[in-house]
């Protein structure tokens, strides 16, 4: 198929095949489905219009995959400018006391973690989801690329146009925000 | 050189020793750290537990019919009304 005969009816069929995928995708990378259902909008939108450049050595699949890719790191910058915080200063991080120690009442307590079965699992996922909604944006972007995707901390702050010393303050405060949140609601009630 | 760290630095230190960018004295002092602090040791273990709840994270909703058709109407609709490239999408 050359660009020339992407019909209507063709691109029927490629929302027929692919939505699930690609909204699927989109979904281990956003925290609501509204926003999800939108990018993928967004992709089959950016497709139609640009179909022209569609060449057949690519898959339709990885074709739009491609494009739904570059509308998530593009709704991820959206999220803005990181607070001005180039450096931890002592204090600033609710978590630490002025010496860097672990504040009091803040202590990490130790998980058990159990085999879960399905039901277990779905409510689990969805306090780690709630959780995951309460960072800011930019930190909750910054954990999705690094552990669903497995970037580099360079990829990352290139994609996101962040500094390293940024990246990893927003990473730090993201991980110490999502485990006490997870701990409160979940291992430790 | 061997100066200790904090229990800040040394969470600091655990996400840039999945990536290999700890220096040779930094590690040492995250070591060294970590056999003393059983918050940072409880921590650490939680911070690969994190990883894995993100990776294994499932989706649990779907595209209805519906959304697919609004996707079909919206973009074939636009075709119709000739191709208004605009900035309209939000």
């Amino acid at each position: 198929m050359n660009s020339g005969q992407i019909s209507e009816q063709v691109f029927h069929s490629w929302v027929g095949e692919h939505s699930d995928l690609l909204y699927q995708f989109c979904r281990k990378r956003v925290a609501d489905r509204e926003t999800g259902r939108d990018l993928v909008q967004e992709t089959f939108l950016a497709a139609w219009r640009n179909r022209t450049a569609y060449r057949a050595e690519t898959s339709v699949k990885n074709w739009l995959l491609l494009i739904l890719k570059r509308k998530i790191i593009d709704h991820y910058r959206k999220a803005g400018a990181p607070d001005p915080l180039p450096h931890e200063e002592p204090g600033a991080n609710p978590f630490f006391d002025g010496a860097g120690h672990w504040k009091q009442g803040l202590y990490p307590r130790a998980w058990r973690v159990e085999e879960t079965d399905h039901t277990e699992r779905k409510e689990f996922y969805s306090i780690f989801d709630s959780c995951g909604k309460k960072l800011k944006a930019l930190q909750h972007h910054v954990f999705t690329m690094k552990y669903v995707d497995g970037h580099s901390s360079e990829e990352i702050c290139k994609e996101l146009g962040i500094t390293s010393s940024n990246y990893w303050v927003l990473l730090h405060r993201a991980k110490v925000q999502l485990r006490a949140c997870l701990e409160k609601n979940w291992f430790i009630k | 050189m061997a100066s200790k760290i904090t229990c800040a630095e040394a969470v600091d230190y655990i996400s840039r020793r999945e990536e290999g960018k700890l220096t040779r004295g930094q590690r040492f002092r995250l070591w060294r750290h970590l056999a003393a602090c059983s918050l940072c040791r409880i921590f650490s273990a939680q911070n690969k537990l994190l990883a894995r709840f993100a990776a294994e994270r499932p989706v649990a909703d779907a595209l209805t019919e519906t959304d697919k058709d609004i996707i079909i109407q919206r973009v074939l609709g636009e075709s119709q009304e000739g191709k208004t490239d605009s900035g309209s999408a939000p």
